[in-house]
């Protein structure tokens, strides 16, 4: 399949979150199967597919619903993506998964697992304690014993056990697409005109729906005609975009952005999906190696806690590596833990010389124009000077 | 003779499509104003660009082909159709307000529904700006609203607000609840001077705050089509502890950048960076 195909059928799954119709397929081709939605920013989508189930990343109701309950369950100033996910739940937008993974990344997320436990008594609701102090041994150790505590609940639900075995292949299956997403990223990076990135952002978030085999096709398929395609560069800022790895953007805001005039190079959108910059090794004891993995080869973010290493000195390493101009601070409005990084980012950008731009979003917006004159504005700040 | 030869493309055009408001501005070889136009935008905001270059041409006695270049700018940019490039509203305030005030380091925008702090560089160029957001505080709507619940024309609050000898403490900014806390006022008897001081400086105030996220510093130029209005500058003024730049063309701030953008691409004049 030529990537314009595959870019179609992608957007086409990926334009209504609210909407999960490839769960119902997936279902109806696996007869008895459960799905399990797994709410960002670190959910271990190896552990539900190492128990036959669907992972299925939940990322709130983007901007095709109507909040009409979830307001009366949280205050005004919490984020959207909250509020949207409790909506999908409330409306039985998502009677079709089976359960739901939740993890401590702040205190929103953290009571919405409660919430949903309260509200959705037939649902499976597993809360993951991730460690605070990665520096330590004992850390990785706490992790892998929570992960072991996930995988005896997802035993007792379905009656089946799951093996080291079914672990290690659930491992290598994303440890393979979340390789192919990097690779494309790097032809971002090469020739950032022959992938758009709501291109890319739809192919990457195609994967969060349809299971790591499906994904690894589609993926497999993109990168095999990508080259192929001929697309003059344009003259644009080169950006790295940081700040909305839990709330997902609208994609035609990522369109906007990129269409006053920048390519971004990088981004951290669907970041618990692409949180392992190298793979999980799929030797030894395989709950360990997750553990390790979170502790050492995911990617830095605004909720995870890691005091081994500044984390604007990350930001400022993707900066020098892909020679990007400038950077843009795209956060979620009302997102405390993004909001926090903000100031750490910017006296680190400020001290090194790197202009950037700080803009804020909502998953529920219909009009862009105020960002796109913003990002123009940033362009021509840059070009003008 | 062709037309061309005896009417030679020496002017750029400069058209500010802004929410309320579209402006158009003509300059000279020179760089000199030769013509303007100002109409409402309303509905239409591709004929509303069009119309307002057409009478800008015709005030000045032009014709089309002698313009060699046109740049859009304002929300509706994009609606220029006829021009040759597009660059925000916040670039050519900047460059408006530094061409007429060369000393100008920070530009306070106050339009009809948005309010802009910049901070302008040595050359004219964006440095930092900062925009409302979702909020219509700061803008020619709130003063409208405000104007209008008080019975009294937009033009005529500005030097009524002077006159105020106590002004009142608004516990909002919000363009649709201040209502509320006007008709308290008048229901308890206050002075509409006094009102009218209290949601100048409520106002200016709170653009100020918006302001600082860029930095102020000195000078300060007023644009936007609230810069016409005394009790603002003077609310302004008096908040900041400095004197403010307005120019009687303050409304045309936009459309003048765009234009000198225009002039320096067709090269009639030379770069300001």
């Amino acid at each position: 399949m030529a990537i314009e195909a595959i870019l179609e059928q992608c957007r086409a799954l990926v334009e209504d979150p609210s909407s999960f119709e490839a769960v119902d397929r997936w279902k109806a081709a696996h007869p008895g199967g459960r799905a399990v939605g797994c709410f960002p920013v670190y959910s271990p989508a190896e552990l539900v597919h190492a128990a036959g189930m669907l992972p299925v990343g939940v990322f709130g109701g983007g901007n095709e619903i109507e909040i009409a309950h979830a307001d009366s369950r949280f205050q005004s100033f919490i984020c959207s993506i909250i509020k949207s996910t409790l909506e999908l739940g409330l409306t039985g937008r998502m009677k079709i998964l089976d359960g739901m993974l939740f993890q401590n990344i702040c205190d929103p997320a953290r009571n919405l697992a409660s919430i949903f436990k309260r509200n959705f008594p037939d649902m499976f609701i597993e809360y993951l304690h991730l460690p605070q102090n990665l520096g330590s041994p004992r850390g990785i150790e706490y992790l892998a014993a929570e992960y072991r505590r996930v995988l005896r609940a997802l035993e007792g639900w379905t009656g089946q056990p799951i093996t080291d075995a079914a672990l290690r292949a659930s491992i290598g299956w994303y440890n393979r697409t979340r390789a192919l997403v990097r690779a494309l990223y790097q032809v971002r990076a090469e020739a950032p005109q022959l992938l758009s990135t709501v291109e890319l952002y739809t192919l990457s978030r195609a994967g969060v729906l349809v299971g790591p085999e499906a994904h690894a096709q589609l993926l497999e398929g993109a990168l095999a005609t990508v080259w192929d395609r001929v697309v003059k560069p344009k003259d644009r800022l080169r950006v790295v975009l940081e700040g909305s790895f839990c709330e997902q953007p609208p994609l035609g805001l990522i369109e906007g952005i990129e269409e006053a005039g920048c390519y971004i190079l990088d981004d951290d959108f669907l970041l618990g999906w692409r949180w392992f910059s190298q793979d999980v090794e799929v030797d030894g004891d395989p709950v360990a190696a997750l553990a390790r993995g979170y502790a050492d080869r995911s990617v830095y973010s605004a909720v995870k806690h890691d005091l081994r290493e500044p984390k604007a000195k990350h930001l400022l390493d993707k900066v020098r590596t892909l020679k990007a101009d400038a950077v843009i601070i795209l956060a979620p409005k009302f997102c405390e833990p993004a909001l926090f990084d903000y100031p750490l980012y910017r006296k680190a950008l400020e001290e090194a010389g790197i202009l950037h731009l700080f803009l804020e979003f909502e998953e529920k917006m219909w009009i862009f124009d105020r960002a796109r004159t913003e990002v123009e504005t940033f362009v021509e700040s840059m070009l003008f000077d | 003779m062709p037309y061309a030869e005896t009417n030679p493309k020496i002017y750029a055009a400069g058209v500010d499509v802004g929410s309320t408001q579209t402006k158009a501005i003509i300059l000279d070889g020179a760089g000199q104003i030769a013509a303007r136009s100002l109409i409402d935008t309303g509905a239409n905001v591709s004929r509303a660009a069009e119309r307002a270059f057409m009478e800008a041409l015709a005030s000045g006695g032009l014709h089309r082909d002698q313009v060699a270049y046109v740049v859009g700018t304002g929300y509706g940019r994009y609606k220029v159709t006829f021009g040759d490039a597009q660059i925000t509203e916040i670039s050519c305030h900047a460059r408006g307000a530094w061409h007429l005030f060369p000393g100008t380091r920070t530009v306070i925008d106050m339009g009809g529904q948005d309010a802009k702090g910049i901070k302008v560089g040595p050359g004219g160029e964006v440095k930092d700006f900062a925009m409302n957001d979702k909020c219509a505080a700061g803008t020619g709507r709130f003063l409208a609203n405000a104007a209008e619940a008080l019975g009294l024309g937009l033009d005529e609050i500005g030097a009524l607000s002077l006159k105020a000898r106590a002004p009142v403490r608004l516990s909002t900014v919000c363009t649709v609840f201040v209502e509320s806390d006007i008709m308290s006022y008048l229901g308890q008897g206050k002075k509409v001077e006094d009102i009218l001081g209290g949601i100048h400086s409520a106002i200016a105030a709170r653009t100020i705050s918006l302001v600082r996220r860029v930095g102020i510093e000195p000078e300060i130029t007023f644009t936007g089509g609230v810069s016409r209005n005394l009790g603002m500058v003077h609310a302004l003024q008096e908040k900041l502890g400095v004197r403010v730049n307005v120019s009687p063309e303050s409304h045309y701030i936009g459309a003048i950048g765009a234009a000198l953008f225009a002039a320096e691409r067709a090269g009639l004049i030379r770069s300001a960076a």
